[in-house]
């Protein structure tokens, strides 16, 4: 679905901010790319829909090569849809079903399929009966909503998000990873960015691991948070869950190199510890 | 009370009245009273407009009367200029001060502003405060309005918003840290504060830039028409 082939990047002579990142995302994947703040997460994800043109490297889309002149890019930037961080970066127009509808509007679609479109992203992220309203008016998970609405009404094949969670109330994190789940049941790949990595095992098939520009881990969340030291690098933690199954571990119980990183794992774990007592 | 002029267009009895109307009446009413240039016009024009936003519209009357103080300042402060400074004819009342007089010229000019304001003011007011800037931005479209004078109405009606929450936060930090205890602070902090805000600003038109250009900006922006409701 996405290659991305040895990306390098520099704001300037002295700053490098991704030092040749390769990587693969498989369509139907649902990825989450760890990284402290600074890692370079946001300027990769530039890269993903040509906002920012890599002084090397290449990225691929469906296993064509990413190219920077008008009409790819409107075509590539339909496939890629990038939700950003603040959602006030991108929520401009001053009602929220015209803010939805700039994306399918610059597709060029006719106008009942674009008002069509509208309705079904709002009614799916939850923000129906909200057409009229200023956005400035909504809350910031209200907000962070339309934004999704507006990279959804595009019919995107990858989404990219970068740091969701960030700002929203706990039960506005557990809506939205709702969310994101039944999209990627509904085929959408996903890309999420993130620092909070108790979630992360809930619903990543997948995890990079991205620091100082370079990847340094990649695999399953249950063998990324396997590796202390890539961790560590990353100034990352394990799974809240995880850590107390290895201070149990410490105090002499046997977890035969099997730590939980869900709930529903840590639950069965330990019922079956009890029973085995 | 916070003055929120755009919560109040979007929160009024008249917010959902034909918007084409209410601008042509705006119109109408301006080149009206500018142009008899009445003083009983003018005072009738304030009146009946007054009337029509605090019982029609049903518009908060001290939200109303903050609206007409905003521009009260430089009302005041222009007209005793054209007062004091302008004009020839007849001294009707010396100062005594530098040969400062007023003639009747000045006299007749100070007055008449004053009251052709007084009475465009609420007239202004009936279309700022029953309309939802979106709305206005709509009409001026189908009017065949250059399209690159909405847009930048628009992208500006939006920054505003950010710009002025920037503000906020960041004056509530500095005033947290004393920044504003003393006249000598004040200044210091408020030349920190608009510097930044500039700064800050050229970062915000990047992101917001990008965050276009993400979902297929082509340097217009699209018209969308809602759905008539059924």
């Amino acid at each position: 679905m996405l290659e991305v082939k040895n990306i390098k990047y520099s704001y300037n002579s002295e700053y490098m901010a991704l030092k040749g990142v390769s990587l693969k995302i498989e369509r139907g994947d649902m990825v989450a790319l760890l990284g402290k703040n600074g890692a370079g997460k946001s300027t990769l994800f530039l890269h993903l829909n040509g906002i920012y043109q890599p002084d090397e490297g290449k990225v691929f889309i469906d296993g064509e090569e990413l190219k920077y002149d008008k009409k790819s890019l409107l075509k590539f930037r339909q496939k890629v849809g990038i939700v950003f961080q603040n959602p006030d970066d991108q929520i401009f127009a001053p009602t929220v079903e015209e803010d939805v509808a700039f994306g399918p509007l610059n597709l060029g679609l006719p106008m009942e399929e674009v008002q069509d479109r509208v309705e079904e992203a709002l009614s799916r992220v939850g923000m129906s009966g909200y057409e009229k309203k200023a956005p400035h008016h909504l809350s910031g998970g209200q907000k962070k909503r339309v934004a999704i609405a507006g990279i959804l009404a595009m019919k995107p094949e990858l989404m990219v998000l970068d740091e969701p969670t960030a700002g929203l109330d706990p039960q506005g994190v557990v809506d939205l990873s709702r969310l994101l789940k039944e999209l990627n049941a509904e085929g959408i790949t996903i890309l999420i960015s993130t620092h909070e990595v108790d979630l992360v095992p809930d619903y990543a098939n997948k995890v990079f691991v991205l620091v100082d520009g370079l990847l340094i881990g990649e695999g399953t969340p249950k063998e990324i948070f396997a590796q202390p030291e890539i961790l560590e690098k990353a100034n990352l933690k394990v799974p809240i869950i995880t850590e107390l199954f290895q201070k149990l571990e410490d105090e002499g119980i046997d977890m035969q190199e099997d730590y939980p990183l869900t709930i529903e794992e840590a639950k069965e774990k330990f019922l079956n510890l009890l029973n085995k007592n | 009370m916070k003055f929120d002029m755009d919560y109040i267009a979007h929160n009024n009895e008249l917010t959902e009245t034909n918007p084409y109307f209410k601008l042509f009446l705006t119109a109408i009413l301006l080149i009206v009273t500018l142009a008899l240039d009445n003083l009983y016009f003018d005072v009738f024009i304030f009146v009946v407009m007054s009337i029509v936003i605090l019982a029609i519209a049903k518009v908060n009357y001290k939200s109303y009367l903050k609206f007409l103080s905003l521009p009260m300042a430089f009302l005041v402060i222009t007209c005793i200029f054209l007062i004091f400074f302008f004009g020839k004819g007849d001294v009707i009342y010396e100062t005594g001060i530098f040969g400062i007089v007023v003639t009747t010229d000045s006299w007749h000019y100070g007055v008449y502003t004053f009251m052709r304001v007084m009475g465009c003011l609420p007239c202004l007011g009936f279309l700022a405060l029953t309309t939802p800037i979106a709305k206005i931005l709509h009409c001026l479209g189908r009017l065949k309005v250059p399209k690159i004078m909405i847009e930048i109405g628009l992208l500006m009606y939006n920054t505003i918003f950010i710009f002025l929450n920037e503000i906020d936060t960041m004056q509530k930090a500095q005033d947290s840290r004393l920044g504003y205890h003393s006249y000598f602070t004040s200044f210091k902090s408020l030349g920190a504060l608009s510097s930044t805000i500039f700064l800050r600003s050229l970062d915000k038109s990047e992101t917001l830039q990008n965050s276009l250009d993400s979902r297929g900006y082509s340097g217009e922006l699209p018209v969308y028409e809602p759905r008539k409701v059924r």
